[in-house]
């Protein structure tokens, strides 16, 4: 398998080579001039006036753009100084994650100018604001996907494969921007309320299905695993029902913080637990394929199926380097996790459920990692540890908020 | 299996039980869930503080061990293997290789060919040797990726160690400071008992107030302490959820509130139609009465109870009810009742509808069932009017509908006079209410919660915790580590030129331990690379 990207010359220009390095050294600007804006000004980082800040043109707009500036001609100097520095291999793999989110957030900004005037909007009655109208098309094209998918294994036409590519696409970028302007929507609704959306089970189901499907199309364009997008979009379709099972219960409502959450802490925790489940489900999904096309290399070898899988070595490459993105996000989840208890709870380490079961994911993926480095296993074994692995994951995310009881009560169903 | 990680695998389910088995709850709750057997086995395993008990630490106590053996054992090694690096390298072994490419050139002059794959190459660590005729040039990146393992495996250790210290030299309890008053000591578990250890300091509480949302969910916890060391206030400072109070290498933080002991005053409804009084007693109080036997213990008091007052399924509306008083009521012969009681009367549709009280008959707050008692009990003439017309009914038919509105007219000039009420049809509909409501009620009086002087408590949790830093440390190092382990992989390439026949036959190889794919990719580029350095594409043999 030899990774291509196959891309129109211009666009290809636009992703390469110094306009590439140049764009990247913005977005950092960018960050960095926002995370002066929340620091510097005005006494230090207010959770409350941070986002008025941030939309403001004389906070946002002078300290965002002003820091884009400033990382624009950093990029140049350093690209002069140093031309090679212009291949960095991190510019490269974190860039098209930057432009993602920007596009994101474009398409947020403009589906944000259809939203009902503030004075439709209350908190009893959140059914005119549009999130939820997109996240409903999100799940109908996820499953779409997960049937696509499917579909090609049995049916290897191209045009299948690219139906499923596409509309995992479409609703990877749909519920991205959807959750985007939920946290817009929840400032409509009263600002008292507002908050990340990533506050209860059913936002950061939505943020899973987006980070997993995210991983895997990446994936799948360097490396065409379309046959693991199968089980990946399977995967994801489930929680699909589960989320609008959650809606049924009435769980998709904006609704306020509780004490324990009203923290920074909770916008950078959550979302890297949740790079850590994606990546984990995907490492699942390529067990699962793995398994699948062991199975079918005994029992049909000669199988029209089979040619469209990639290789055994592959597939095992995919879960270690899905493990890979996930290990360490999660491992900085669990640490800043612990920072946050120590701020708010008054200890690092509770043998809170959540944290335990946070901890006995970590230890299985870390009995994964040293199988597999130390002891050189690898193929079906392994597979199995990623599929069983996710399970665990599962459990932690999801079981510990059904079946048993804690600190991390606000993940509950009730 | 490998030692290390059948002991990863049994310290994970060793920690599912304390999780499935709800650590550190009463002792009582524990025997009444599981029966005597179970709660005594799982007593004597120790599994209700499972994560202190012997056999736990020990468990990790083997981690710390398996984990300081394997970096005794191993770290000489990568730190020789990461210092050397043969430069050249046996023809047999390059044969092997994963990724191999060669190249025929009719350059014979290694030098230059050298520089060319030397400028290609430009952004890896190079080191080239001469042996045999052959030139070996030897291209490195990542060379410090072993690193990885001795930091995460360091990391561990030293988070291990700095959870041993918090343990060892810190301490966690729960401080309650009624507002207004001053505590010092804080309360544990240990095991299966409570222990008290007295802080350096006393904390004084002035206030604690909570901030509602309009949903009646709350938004902020924020108590007003004042630390007093030796006689003398020295800080005083507002702490809610998330920004703790510090002092003296203790951290103070909010951690729950409750009622402080709020003073309440009652108003007693006789039954019996007899004269009304007020009686004065607090929360946690019992009052009793002398007369009829009858106590009252008071076991809470919200000032606000906000509602979703809408039907399931419609836009939710949220109200507040006010003020409530959750009390037991004791009466001689009678079963102990527990009893929500609001203070003031529920408004619906901007009509009165007298008095609500919720009555649970189990003692449990979720067997609540509603009870409307019709009486407004805040405005002493609805009680007159009950009483007058009880008593004009009393002895009379009750069947007789004509009767018994001549016997309300008549209550209501008694009460009112000549003068009507504006809401007296409202009135009469309550006071029916209120004649088929009230004499089913077994106490001798009503008990009707008239004021209250309300005083919280705000639940701190202390902590002093020496090895968190120890913690943050080994977490870093633990990140790094594992950015180092998975996102530098150590790749080498060797470059072989070799004179054959005129010309020079160069031998590309190239490895990684870890990330294949992409290393597939990189190596690619560097085949392109080097035949443009060459001017010269690669030879279409041996390839795999």
């Amino acid at each position: 398998m030899t990774a291509t990207t196959s891309t129109a010359p211009a666009w290809a220009a636009l992703n390469s080579g110094k306009p590439a390095f140049l764009r990247y050294y913005a977005y950092l600007g960018f960050l960095a001039g926002l995370t002066a804006l929340a620091l510097l000004t005005d006494g230090g980082y207010n959770e409350d006036t941070y986002i008025f800040k941030l939309v403001s043109i004389a906070g946002g707009g002078l300290w965002g753009i002003g820091g884009a500036l400033i990382g624009v001609a950093a990029g140049f100097m350093l690209s002069l100084a140093k031309p090679e520095s212009t291949d960095s291999r991190i510019a490269r793999n974190l860039l098209p994650w930057l432009d993602g989110m920007l596009l994101m957030l474009v398409i947020a900004w403009g589906l944000s100018l259809l939203e009902p005037h503030q004075n439709l909007v209350t908190y009893e009655d959140q059914s005119k604001l549009i999130s939820g109208r997109i996240i409903m098309a999100m799940n109908v094209l996820f499953i779409f996907a997960a049937v696509s998918y499917v579909m090609h294994l049995f049916a290897p036409a191209a045009f299948i494969g690219r139906m499923g590519t596409l509309s995992a696409w479409i609703a990877t970028y749909a519920g991205g921007s959807a959750l985007i302007l939920r946290w817009y929507e929840s400032y409509l609704i009263d600002s008292e309320i507002g908050h990340a959306p990533v506050s209860n089970l059913y936002e950061v189901f939505i943020l899973l299905f987006c980070i997993t499907s995210a991983i895997y199309l990446v994936m799948e364009r360097r490396y065409q695993a379309r046959a693991m997008g199968a089980f990946v979009m399977l995967l994801v379709a489930c929680g699909v029902f589960f989320a609008i099972w959650l809606e049924s219960l009435g769980q998709a409502d904006i609704k306020p913080l509780v004490p324990a959450l009203q923290s920074y802490w909770m916008k950078i925790h959550v979302p890297l637990n949740f790079i850590g489940y994606g990546a984990f489900a995907v490492a699942c999904a390529a067990g699962m394929t793995y398994l699948l096309r062991d199975r079918l290399e005994r029992s049909k070898p000669n199988g029209r199926m089979l040619s469209l899988f990639p290789s055994l070595d592959q597939l095992d490459q995919l879960a270690y380097k899905s493990v890979a993105i996930g290990f360490p996000a999660f491992t900085l989840a669990t640490i800043l996790g612990a920072a946050w208890a120590a701020e708010a709870w008054g200890g690092y380490w509770s043998w809170d459920p959540k944290e335990t079961w946070a901890l006995i994911v970590w230890l299985f993926y870390g009995a994964y990692l040293h199988v597999r480095v130390s002891h050189g296993w690898g193929g079906k074994t392994l597979a199995w540890w990623a599929v069983v692995g996710f399970l665990v994951t599962l459990f932690c995310f999801v079981g510990v908020n059904m079946y048993l009881s804690g600190l991390h009560s606000y993940g509950r169903l009730s | 299996m490998p030692l290390a990680v059948v002991l990863l695998l049994v310290l994970s389910i060793a920690s599912v039980i304390g999780t499935v088995l709800l650590q550190n709850q009463e002792q009582a709750d524990y025997l009444h869930q599981y029966g005597p057997i179970w709660y005594w086995t799982f007593r004597s395993l120790g599994l209700f503080d499972m994560y202190h008990t012997w056999w736990f630490l020990t468990l990790l106590g083997f981690l710390m061990a398996s984990l300081s053996a394997c970096l005794i054992r191993n770290v000489p090694r990568m730190l020789k293997d990461m210092r050397a690096g043969k430069v050249s390298i046996a023809d047999k072994s390059l044969q092997n290789f994963h990724h191999k490419e060669e190249w025929i050139s009719a350059e014979t002059d290694i030098a230059t060919l050298q520089t060319a794959a030397g400028t290609a190459l430009r952004e890896w660590e190079l080191k080239s040797t001469e042996e045999e005729g052959c030139t070996y040039i030897r291209a490195d990146k990542g060379r410090y990726h072993k690193w990885g393992y001795i930091l995460v495996h360091t990391a561990i250790l030293v988070i291990l160690i700095g959870g041993w210290m918090s343990v060892q030299f810190g301490f966690r309890g729960n401080m309650a400071v009624v507002e207004g008053a001053m505590e010092n000591e804080i309360s544990f578990l240990k095991g299966t008992d409570t222990e008290y250890l007295d802080m350096p300091f006393e904390v004084r509480c002035n206030d604690f107030f909570i901030d509602f949302y309009p949903t009646g969910m709350p938004k902020e916890f924020r108590s007003n302490l004042t630390i007093i060391d030796g006689g003398k206030e020295v800080l005083t400072s507002d702490i809610i959820v998330n920004e703790p109070l510090y002092y003296k290498g203790i951290y103070l933080y909010q951690s729950s509130f409750g009622d402080g002991g709020s003073k309440l005053k009652f108003k007693l409804f006789p039954l019996d139609g007899g004269k009304t009084r007020s009686i004065e007693t607090a929360v946690y109080q019992t009052w009793t009465d002398p007369k009829t036997g009858t106590s009252l213990e008071i076991t809470d008091f919200k000032p606000f109870n906000v509602e979703n007052m809408a039907n399931p399924g419609q836009p939710k509306k949220f109200k507040d009810l006010g003020p409530a008083v959750e009390y037991i009521i004791r009466s001689p012969g009678q079963d102990p009742m527990k009893i929500k009681s609001f203070m003031n009367p529920f408004e619906f549709d901007g009509h009165n509808q007298g008095m609500l009280m919720l009555v649970s008959t189990t003692g449990d707050a979720r067997d609540y069932r509603t009870m409307a008692l019709g009486l407004d009990f805040t405005n002493p003439k609805e009680w007159q009017l009950y009483n007058a017309f009880l008593r004009r009914i009393r002895n009379a038919d009750t069947s007789n509908k004509k009767a018994n509105f001549e016997a309300f007219k008549s209550a209501m000039e008694e009460v009112f006079g000549k003068e009507r009420p504006a809401d007296f049809q409202d009135l009469g509909m309550r006071t029916l209410q209120a004649i088929s409501m009230l004499p089913k009620i077994p106490w001798a009086f009503i008990p009707m919660p008239e004021s209250f002087e309300q005083k919280y408590y705000t639940g701190l949790q202390v902590t002093r915790d020496p090895g968190v830093n120890v913690v943050w440390i080994g977490s870093a190092i633990l990140v790094f580590g594992l950015c180092i382990m998975f996102y530098m992989p150590h790749r080498k390439l060797w470059v072989v030129l070799k004179p054959e026949n005129g010309k020079t036959h160069i031998t590309l190889g190239g490895m990684t331990n870890s990330n294949r794919l992409a290393f597939e990719h990189s190596f690619n580029e560097i085949v392109t690379r080097l035949s443009d350095a060459f001017g010269q594409s690669p030879e279409q043999r041996g390839k795999v």
